[in-house]
């Protein structure tokens, strides 16, 4: 009898603690998988395999061939951006960094919102060597928190215009006229754009909509001022709202119901004349190559006039706390990204990516012909439109704020009146802000 | 040992019994009740999931969501879909259970297997399924355009009232076959005698149904609510994938904005989505105990 009891309590246990075994295994496998013992091992973890994955690869190459012959760099591929923002936010919850590659590719709107919650979480690189005066400011800002650097550009979220040319020629109209025009003008255009060839001058992403941050960047007007929301009252933003409801309801824009739809339906569906983003869209226009040779960039309509410059999107890489190689990281980092011309040249040809290193734009492959652009000399165009972007005031709650005036919008084309929807969009902004 | 105090038999399979019970006991209160006193904990905090402080009001998280717009609104959307879809479904599938509980029907099987298919398909591959079907130059498009029903492609996700509509068509087609089976299983309970008796006092089909199959089924009735009311308060995976809350959050659920409020956007806020998680929690409780006692039949 005694035995069975034993035998039963015994049995009990090894369940429990067999229970207790698997998890146990299974995180220290996982830690292990996340940096590597070796010493000249990074790991790095990036999302966008046609874009900034082969830029990575292109830095591991070149640092390898001409700095440390034994240099690996693993690239963990996430399948978004969103992953990695999670991966920060369970291991800073958790407090145990362990999870976390050496490196993550980081999107800048997000950063300074992560770094204000999730300060441990980051290593800076403000002594890595490089000259920081050589980057485009504008992208520095994103980056760099109480005078410190810590991420290291990659690349360049300048704001491309294209428009297909055959398209416009059959309207009566060349990229000259699309250059300088203002907003009035380009629906005019885009009027008789859609009668006579049933395409959309302009196409956006309707519930992450950033016609708005763009079209005010271009006219130097943020969305918030002094930390603040700055929605009602900012007059510019109204008839930024006002344009993009106007092009919407003559048929000139097209707003996707999701980001999928965007680049899928609306560019790769071919179903627009026009396409105003962060020149990372160009992979995705690159994909209708029966379109190849019809298109050309230039910069953006405005409110005035002028010719508009903006910047959207893009990332930097940011060295995590998990990092104990951190003078290899930096060095890795400094070497490629931070100014080698070899790198950038690489990333451009494979994966498309443009640099925001200024010097980087006078090396012959950014001043060749793009086939699919008409022959265009685009990229050395795209570094130079990056030099004009004007610096406005960031918000941690950046993408807030955009989604709850891409809500406005749809409320407002559907009948809504702007007055209440902006007031709306600013107090549930101010709400999430905890103002 | 054994002679300092002896058990009796009773007792000894009493002591048996607990300790066969406490592992499973540990864990449930281990991994389950735990977790939720931490939760509650935790919707009284506010401030960076690394670094969580106690809320100044305590309760502040709670009033909080009270003036959160997008919240209300959320609640708003999952008692739409609650109010309308639930209702549809359950009519549905009693209707499709007395079809198919019909003795005379031939291939009563594959009829059956046919109505409880949509079970089988996952819940994100049939949003992105019937997304597709949808989309502004989806199939459902083509179809209404070909046959003159519209003059041109209807953008339905895109507009506030029809993106419901189509969540709730969606709702509808996945789970009327499920609540059904649970009516195919009740009527098979149900004496065919009882219906033989009815038709000789000579009751048609109509009165036969309202005086003997809704009764006998009302156990039935009531949990199918229960569980429909349970999960249409949860609904989260049409919300995320078939409309992503849009469009401008006209269609987004309760369980998609808490999860906005983790994963979804952003910087996670997980005091203040926990304290939305606990008040979808006493909802579901109010409104099962609501449903308990309206169903009650003991006098």
């Amino acid at each position: 009898m005694k035995k069975k009891k034993l035998m039963a309590l015994f049995l009990a246990g090894t369940m429990v603690l067999s229970l207790a075994a698997c998890g146990g295994g299974k995180s220290s496998e996982e830690s292990s998988e996340a940096t590597s013992s070796d010493e000249n091992t990074l790991t790095v973890a990036a999302w966008d395999p046609s874009f900034n994955i082969p830029a990575l690869q292109a830095a591991a190459e070149d640092y390898k061939a001409n700095v440390n012959p034994d240099f690996v760099l693993e690239i963990k591929e996430q399948s978004g951006s969103a992953d990695i923002e999670t991966a920060i936010t369970t291991a800073a919850s958790a407090g145990n960094y362990e999870t976390l590659p050496d490196i993550v590719l980081f999107q800048d709107h997000w950063f300074a919102n992560y770094y204000a919650n999730y300060p441990d979480a980051w290593q800076d690189i403000n002594d890595a060597d490089v000259k920081w005066d050589d980057f485009s400011q504008e992208k520095l800002g994103y980056s760099t928190i109480d005078g410190k650097h810590f991420g290291m550009p990659v690349d360049n979220g300048a704001v491309i215009t294209a428009y297909r040319v055959d398209l416009l020629e059959e309207c009566g109209y060349t990229i000259d006229d699309m250059t300088g025009i203002t907003w009035d003008e380009f629906i005019e255009i885009g009027k008789v754009v859609k009668e006579k060839t049933g395409k959309y001058l302009m196409c956006m992403d309707g519930d992450g909509n950033d016609l708005v941050y763009l079209m005010l960047q271009a006219e130097g007007v943020s969305q918030f001022k002094d930390g603040k929301p700055y929605i009602v009252g900012n007059d510019t933003l109204k008839e930024v709202v006002q344009t993009i409801v106007k092009m919407a309801q003559e048929g000139v824009l097209l707003l996707s119901n999701s980001w999928s739809d965007y680049t899928d339906q609306a560019i790769q569906g071919d179903q627009v004349a026009g396409v105003m983003n962060g020149n990372w869209i160009i992979p995705t226009m690159e994909k209708v190559e029966a379109n190849s040779g019809k298109w050309e960039i230039t910069t953006m309509p405005t409110l005035t006039g002028a010719e508009g410059y903006a910047s959207n999107g893009g990332a930097s890489l940011y060295i995590t706390a998990n990092c104990k190689k951190t003078d290899l990281a930096k060095d890795f980092l400094a070497y490629t990204f931070g100014g080698s011309t070899a790198t950038y040249d690489k990333a451009l040809t494979d994966g498309g990516v443009i640099s925001c290193y200024a010097p980087a734009g006078e090396s012959d492959v950014y001043n060749q012909g793009v086939v699919f652009f008409n022959d265009q000399p685009i990229y050395a165009k795209i570094v130079e439109m990056g030099t004009h972007v004007q610096t406005i005031e960031q918000s941690d709650y950046h993408y807030t704020c955009r989604t709850q005036i891409a809500a406005a919008i749809i409320n407002i084309i559907n009948g809504g009146n702007i007055d209440d929807e902006l007031q709306l969009a600013e107090d549930q902004l101010n709400h999430e802000m905890g103002n | 040992m054994e002679k300092k105090r002896g058990l009796t038999l009773l007792q000894k399979q009493s002591r048996a019994g607990w300790i066969f019970l406490t592992p499973a006991t540990v864990l449930i209160a281990v991994m389950s009740f735990w977790p939720m006193i931490s939760a509650f904990l935790m919707s009284l905090k506010t401030g960076s999931s690394a670094n969580m402080q106690w809320n100044q009001p305590i309760f502040n998280n709670y009033v909080r969501m009270f003036s959160d717009k997008l919240f209300l609104r959320s609640v708003g959307n999952t008692f739409l879909y609650l109010i309308i879809q639930v209702p549809i479904m359950l009519v549905l599938a009693i209707l499709l259970a007395q079809l198919l509980n019909n003795r005379d029907l031939k291939f009563k099987g594959f009829f059956r297997t046919c109505v409880f298919l949509p079970c089988a398909t996952a819940l994100v591959s049939y949003s992105l399924i019937f997304k597709s079907l949808f989309a502004t130059e989806g199939l459902i498009n083509t179809i209404l355009v070909n046959l003159g029903i519209l003059s041109q492609n209807y953008n339905f996700l895109g507009n506030p009232t029809s993106a419901k509509a189509v969540i709730i068509i969606a709702l509808i087609w996945r789970w009327t076959g499920y609540n059904m089976v649970f009516y195919l299983a009740g009527l098979q309970n149900i004496e065919y005698s009882v219906y033989e008796a009815a038709k000789i006092d000579g009751a048609n089909g109509w009165k036969t149904f309202w005086g003997i199959t809704v009764p006998l089924l009302k156990p039935t009735i009531i949990m199918t609510f229960i569980m429909s009311i349970n999960g249409t308060l949860q609904l989260f995976d049409e919300s995320v994938n078939l409309t992503n809350g849009g469009p401008a959050n006209s269609t987004i659920t309760m369980s998609h904005y808490i999860y906005n409020n983790t994963f979804g956007t952003g910087v996670a806020n997980f005091g203040y989505a926990t304290a939305m998680a606990f008040f979808v929690f006493i909802m579901v409780g109010i409104l099962a105990l609501i449903n308990m006692k309206v169903g009650d039949t003991r006098d």
